[in-house]
């Protein structure tokens, strides 16, 4: 360690190698914290957690018995144990005995991206609930049709500060903030959606993953979705070859011209470039076919909804978008976890082994900072696997009923997970305890020799 | 460490040939439970297909399977996904459960297409042109597990005038099934698999309670699978290799040789 921190000294080592080589070597020893504890209020299975983005101070957790709290998760509210072990209380929490809290369970609850004084709380009573955090007043409340899975908001926006909510209804529905109406909806779900996630590198791209197994990229400047993900369009290794994309396209352009006309077509919108492009003619998106029934025309942003592509067997039940916006991970009620490489939108065939996923509930993946590890929670059990090749590397146990939810902040490199059994466990890299305690003895004695 | 076994393709060919009768006696399960390519791995797993009297079919692999024998799964996914795309085999989504696939050599699947071909001729069901289409026209060109219903007919209309009783004809013949969430796609299938699969499904089963029976759920490899299932017509191989692939059973390395328990997560 020493000689490392020489070598960035003398310029030996870049610094950006040598933190992410702390850091990889940090998240490879993740334990259940030995001084580190954070005492759940909550009488209900935790279904969200996430830490704010701006300080990456404060941990906002939702439960299934509508109550939300905050804990700092950097300074302890006490100290128990001689000193050693950290304890962080609530700071403050907001459930049903409050006049406008919710009434039944907090499936999302979210921190405003641009600072922490506001929060988000989506629950299964179909409301959406703006509070602010000073005050633990509700500012702003949505009425959706539905119950409310996820809320999500853009982490990049400059520009808007919409609310993207996946409801059971098949209707994705953005709410804004600053006028506190419903601004559009996005149609093409052919079910519930579950989950809901904002794209790292655009302001403008949402991603949903909805009941029906399909993943689907809305630009919310336009109608329809630009993009459906399908398992069956894959790709051999990270990035498509430069050269190989031709052998990708073989199965899709031998489908068109051994067919003689290209009924149901992935439409690609005219704007958008794609680097491998199905060959799709722009004149086809007009155009409808007259085999079997009649139909009407559609409106050429509508045509995404007949595109029937599946990512998963089941229900896309969580995703997570890595921080360059590259790739996207999808998990499935299917019990498989896929890799897609956003550019192409291909899948990478990566394969996570996984024996059983939660079905019922949305679970929420958490990606480290470098997109090496992903940590999945799979039942009672949170998984970290590597990101490229599959192979799982480590296995959390600490949870006495499943894992809903879990949140990796690379400040610090701790992992937060969430279950059914009421708590909120604290994953950190291994600290010998003995250090503080010999800092201790040493405080009183003088260094002289006598 | 199971002794690998690294050899070319043209290598492998000839002694899966020559040695295919031997194979299932002599070759136990602890030496060759991995394999060191996909398409070795393939190969084997197809000369060791038990043969069963009571319905006439072609040696099919399960994907899990393959999971067990080869050490990378990423890599199964990949190598798959190139065969598949040069057409020297096909997958099939198999109705027992959770993203089950069955691995068939296309030569495999023409040669079981005919056989019921010729049962339906013999029957005389209707026109059978619509077979000779679907082989010549499909099944070229169509390489995914599952088809829409406009392609479908696009694609069959390329020999001739397609009729609706056509599609019921393919449907009985077992060559394609609806889908259940989407009436408008169909699956490929293997025909006459029926049985087999029930025969998969239930004897996972017995075998996850054979060995959860067990006072410490776990039993050495080899006494293991000697045993025989009462209720599926496959042996025991098959059902191990699939089970350790899909992760229900774990092998772990001990002294006296290879234990197999239950995975407990």
């Amino acid at each position: 360690m020493w000689k490392e921190i020489g070598d960035r000294e003398a310029g030996k080592i870049r610094p950006n190698s040598f933190s992410s080589r702390i850091k990889s070597n940090r998240i490879s020893n993740l334990q259940l914290s030995n001084h580190k504890d954070i005492v759940s209020p909550h009488r209900g299975s935790i279904n969200s957690l996430q830490v704010d983005l701006t300080e990456g101070r404060y941990l906002l957790s939702g439960a299934s018995d509508a109550s939300a709290a905050v804990y700092d998760v950097q300074k302890a509210t006490n100290y128990e144990g001689n000193g050693l072990i950290a304890k962080h209380k609530y700071l403050f929490l907001v459930d049903k005995q409050h006049e406008k809290g919710h009434k039944y369970a907090i499936s999302s609850a979210i921190w405003y991206p641009v600072d922490t004084g506001l929060f988000v709380t989506g629950s299964y009573d179909h409301c959406i609930k703006v509070w602010d955090t000073n005050t633990t007043q509700v500012v702003m409340n949505f009425k959706m049709p539905g119950k409310v899975y996820r809320t999500a908001m853009s982490t990049l926006a400059t520009s808007h500060m919409l609310i993207a909510a996946g409801t059971e209804d098949v209707q994705v529905r953005l709410c804004d903030i600053s006028s506190g109406a419903f601004a559009h909806t996005l149609s093409g779900h052919r079910d519930g959606i579950m989950t809901a996630e904002w794209s790292t590198s655009s302001e403008w791209v949402l991603i949903t993953g909805g009941c029906d197994g399909a993943i689907r990229f809305w630009d919310i400047r336009r109608a329809g979705c630009f993009l459906v993900l399908d398992q069956s369009q894959s790709q051999l290794g990270r990035r498509p070859p430069v050269l190989g994309r031709s052998a990708a396209n073989k199965v899709s352009v031998s489908k068109l011209t051994s067919a003689g006309q290209s009924s149901l077509v992935k439409s690609r919108a005219p704007q958008k470039k794609y680097a491998n492009g199905h060959g799709i003619k722009q004149s086809t998106i007009g155009r409808m076919p007259g085999k079997g029934s009649a139909r009407q025309r559609v409106h050429p942003g509508m045509l995404s909804i007949q595109d029937r592509a599946t990512a998963h067997y089941g229900a896309v039940t969580g995703l997570k978008v890595t921080e360059d916006g590259m790739y996207l991970l999808s998990a499935g009620s299917d019990s498989r976890i896929k890799l897609w490489d956003l550019e192409s939108g291909y899948n990478t065939l990566v394969n996570f082994e996984m024996v059983r996923l939660q079905t019922s509930k949305a679970i929420q993946l958490a990606i480290s900072q470098d997109s090496a590890h992903v940590f999945v929670p799979c039942m009672a059990v949170v998984k970290a696997f590597d990101v490229w090749s599959g192979k799982m590397s480590l296995a959390f146990r600490g949870h006495y009923e499943s894992v809903n939810c879990c949140w990796f902040s690379s400040q610090d490199q701790e992992l937060y997970t969430g279950g059914s059994d009421r708590q909120i466990l604290v994953w950190s890299p291994r600290k010998s305890i003995s250090d503080d305690m010999d800092e201790g003895h040493a405080k009183d004695q003088d260094n002289w020799s006598d | 460490m199971e002794k690998g076994k690294k050899r070319t393709r043209e290598e492998n060919k000839e002694e899966i040939e020559a040695g295919s009768s031997d194979a299932d006696h002599s070759l136990s399960l602890e030496q060759n439970l991995t394999f060191s390519d996909t398409l070795v791995a393939l190969r084997i797993m197809r000369a060791q297909f038990p043969q069963i009297d009571k319905a006439a079919i072609q040696p099919f692999i399960l994907q899990s399977q393959l999971y067990s024998s080869v050490k990378d799964r990423t890599q199964v996914d990949r190598d798959l996904e190139s065969l598949r795309r040069e057409k020297v085999v096909r997958i099939f989504k198999l109705n027992t459960g959770q993203d089950d696939h069955g691995i068939m050599l296309l030569d495999d699947y023409i040669k079981q297409m005919e056989h019921v071909i010729r049962r339906m001729e013999e029957r005389k069901q209707g026109d059978l042109e619509v077979f000779k289409w679907f082989k010549a026209y499909v099944i070229e060109s169509k390489l995914e597990p599952s088809i829409e219903h406009q392609e479908l007919c696009s694609l069959l209309s390329l020999g001739g005038r397609v009729k609706d009783d056509h599609i019921s004809l393919l449907i009985n013949a077992g060559l394609l099934t609806r889908q259940l969430i989407d009436p408008n796609m169909y699956w490929f299938a293997i025909p006459n698999i029926g049985s087999i699969l029930k025969g998969i499904s239930q004897g996972r089963k017995e075998l996850i309670s054979l060995l959860n029976r067990r006072r410490y759920k776990e039993m050495m490899l080899v006494p293991l699978e000697k045993k025989r299932l009462r209720l599926s017509p496959l042996d025991m191989r098959f059902h191990l290799r699939d089970l350790i692939g899909s992760g229900h059973l774990k092998t772990a390395h001990s002294p006296t040789g290879i234990v197999v328990r239950v995975s407990k997560d």
